[in-house]
């Protein structure tokens, strides 16, 4: 099988497996007491009419009472099709709420991401370089420090010290100036610091104990009888065997967070992005809403793992795309 | 010695510090390769062979290495020479193939990729130039159908033809002396055999000088033109392969050749007792612990000094000095320099004008 076909298959799958997680995710939904429902039947008992026909009632203006294939259908239907229902919190589509929480989100997230899949590798294999050197050490220092804080503790720690103290950043983030503008930049670099320090300190390790195997291979010594330069030996010999395992690493760190951490850093500089989105409709147990932002980190992650494993193939010759 | 010679090299030391204190793996040699002849190190596994032939280029990582002595190619001391300059030198004039060509080969990138990068960091060649003359060299080092192998990566190589992409990679600068470290090591007999052929022609061809790294006696008697054989960090004999083969003078030398049935070896199970600690080395000669003949002046003051036996043949053994008696460590067979008796035919290889 070559690569092109290797790569259809795994775009394939990576629709079927999003289908799979959707198609739970109705189930569980469709288990579940429908809030709106329940919400009319308490208001018909409190106004003395009949709860049941007051439930029957709202089951029927939202299709519940059609058979459920034809319900998963529609529901289906509707995902593929961007068509994710009404957020009833935020009285917008869901689909709308979830790309205006995104533009702020990838306000953070891609700088983010970008500093981290450059600095990480690139410190961890500077770090082998000088093993047991001050500076190995002052790195190795960073990335337990970065990965051990939580995120969200050290971005209120920051934020005390420079929003509120220094009075560099504003405490809650200025939805009003522009994107590409010195003050945006200057308010997003607490948010972006805090994420690089927790996603950089496990590709820092891994890439440092996974280059300083390679500094140390029969190939680095052919390298240098070849009359390779070190810099060039570093960059060529030693940076594209560490980025193999790093890469597995990588989409995973991001993902898990992307999901997560990013979340609780949204609420503490009051980003409203994403993360906070998703807060927010679980306090207001907006329904759709929280299924429109869990369908959105699916489709992220379902992507991120695809990209993964095509890179992982493009780095590592070895790995063939037969019999998979 | 005159300063014409390809490689010279003088008091080579390389210590390494380890946490139990310096360690020596080579310890003051001496040798020199001509352009056009083939000089093997022989010795057992730990006798410091790869270790000197590493500090020739300075590719022993320093610190933790530490190389003494005198490295003059083409009149040039390398030990002298700036890193960058050295840089210049290495896979350009002096190339290296290693012992495991398993390894010996980056795995992300493609065995054309490798070969020509040895050439294109070196001299300003286009990419089709460097293409063309690394399929060429492909071909001329038996890859068939070397221009569609040239984009395949190493892992898609058995080991034979590993070692022969590293041999094209050596020789894609013209070097002017080719360094292999036990390159037939890793490989099973027949390929041996194969690649032995190769890099003799190929000497030929390109008018190398060739040092030789080997423990395989076997492997040394089809290639050789001198032989030194080196015991912990010393050098214990040298000499042309002929005299080598036919009246070895040190008994390290004979043990070796005992330990060889096609050469009418009759140890079984190699030489009693294991190599000195490299960290603190017995007075006298590194080998007397082990040998048979050793008596009070053998364990006392430094290695002993090298004496011509034959012309072109020296010993580093206090048998041979002045007013001692070498017929103590002769074998039998022994005849003594200049006498009229050839060989009985003990040893595989006799010489030619006997």
């Amino acid at each position: 099988m070559g690569f092109g076909r290797y790569v259809t298959a795994r775009v394939l799958w990576a629709g079927v497996v999003s289908l799979v997680i959707t198609t739970i995710t109705f189930l569980l939904l469709s288990a579940a007491p429908n809030p709106d429902v329940q919400q009319a039947t308490t208001q018909a008992a409190l106004q003395g009419g009949d709860p049941a026909a007051a439930a029957e009632r709202a089951r029927e203006l939202r299709g519940l009472d059609e058979p459920l294939y034809v319900r998963y259908f529609d529901f289906i239907q509707g995902v593929y099709t961007l068509d994710w229902g009404w957020s009833s919190s935020r009285s917008q589509p869901v689909l709308e709420a979830v790309v205006g929480a995104l533009y702020y989100t990838a306000q953070y997230s891609i700088p983010w991401t970008i500093l981290t899949v450059i600095l990480g590798p690139l410190v961890g294999v500077y770090s082998a370089a000088n093993m047991y050197s001050w500076r190995d050490h002052a790195a190795t220092g960073f990335a337990f420090f970065g990965y051990a804080i939580p995120n969200f503790f050290f971005g209120i720690i920051l934020l005390l010290i420079f929003g509120v103290w220094l009075e560099v950043i504003p405490v809650v983030y200025n939805t009003d100036v522009a994107v590409f503008s010195v003050e945006n930049v200057v308010q997003l670099a607490i948010p972006v610091f805090v994420l690089v320090t927790g996603s950089i300190g496990a590709l820092m390790r891994v890439s440092r104990n996974e280059s300083a195997e390679f500094q140390n291979s029969d190939f680095m010594k052919t390298a240098k009888a070849k009359g390779v330069s070190p810099l060039r030996a570093y960059a060529y010999h030693v940076m594209r065997p560490t980025l193999v395992p790093v890469s597995t690493t990588l989409v995973g760190q991001l993902l898990a967070l992307f999901l997560g951490s990013s979340l609780l850093v949204e609420v503490v500089f009051g980003i409203p992005g994403l993360g906070r989105l998703t807060f927010e409709a679980l306090l207001s147990q907006d329904t759709n809403l929280v299924l429109g932002t869990t369908l959105f980190f699916t489709f992220v992650a379902v992507v991120g793992n695809l990209i993964e494993d095509l890179v992982f193939t493009v780095l590592d010759p070895r790995i063939s795309y037969d019999d998979r | 010695m005159p300063s014409d010679q390809l490689l010279e090299v003088e008091d080579l030391t390389t210590t390494f510090g380890t946490d139990d204190g310096t360690l020596t793996a080579v310890d003051g040699v001496d040798f020199d390769v001509d352009t056009g002849e083939t000089v093997c190190i022989v010795g057992e596994s730990g006798s410091g062979k790869t270790v000197a032939t590493e500090s020739i280029t300075r590719i022993i990582k320093t610190p933790p290495g530490e190389i003494e002595g005198t490295v003059r190619y083409k009149g040039r001391d390398l030990l002298a020479m700036p890193e960058s300059e050295l840089r210049d030198i290495r896979g350009n004039e002096i190339a290296h193939i290693f012992q495991n060509p398993q390894e010996a080969m980056n795995h992300c990138y493609t065995v054309g990729w490798q070969i020509t990068e040895a050439l294109q960091i070196h001299q300003d060649v286009s990419d089709e130039e460097a293409r063309a003359k690394a399929v060429d060299l492909m071909d001329r080092v038996g890859i068939a159908n070397a221009s569609a192998r040239f984009d395949d990566y190493p892992h898609e190589f058995s080991g034979g033809q590993k070692q022969r992409v590293m041999i094209a990679m050596a020789l894609v600068g013209d070097p002017d002396l080719l360094i292999a470290d036990e390159p037939t090591t890793a490989l099973d007999v027949t390929v041996q055999a194969q690649i032995l052929r190769l890099l003799d022609e190929l000497q030929e061809e390109f008018d190398m000088g060739v040092l030789f790294v080997t423990h395989d006696l076997g492997v040394v008697a089809e290639i050789a033109d001198r032989i030194v054989v080196m015991y912990a960090g010393k050098v214990m004999e040298r000499g042309g392969v002929l005299d080598i083969f036919d009246h070895p003078a040190h008994p390290y030398t004979q043990q070796l050749l005992e330990c060889l049935p096609e050469f009418g070896g009759t140890t079984v199970g190699g030489i009693p007792g294991t190599l000195p600690d490299p960290h603190d080395p017995p007075d006298g000669c590194r080998f007397a612990p082990r040998c048979e003949y050793a008596e009070g002046a053998c364990r006392a003051g430094e290695q002993p000094e090298e004496i011509e036996v034959s012309p072109g043949q020296r010993v580093s053994c206090v048998h041979y000095r002045p007013g001692m008696d070498p017929s103590v460590v002769r074998n039998d067979n022994f005849e003594p320099v200049g006498g009229d008796g050839a060989a009985d035919g003990e040893g595989g290889v006799s010489r030619a004008d006997d």
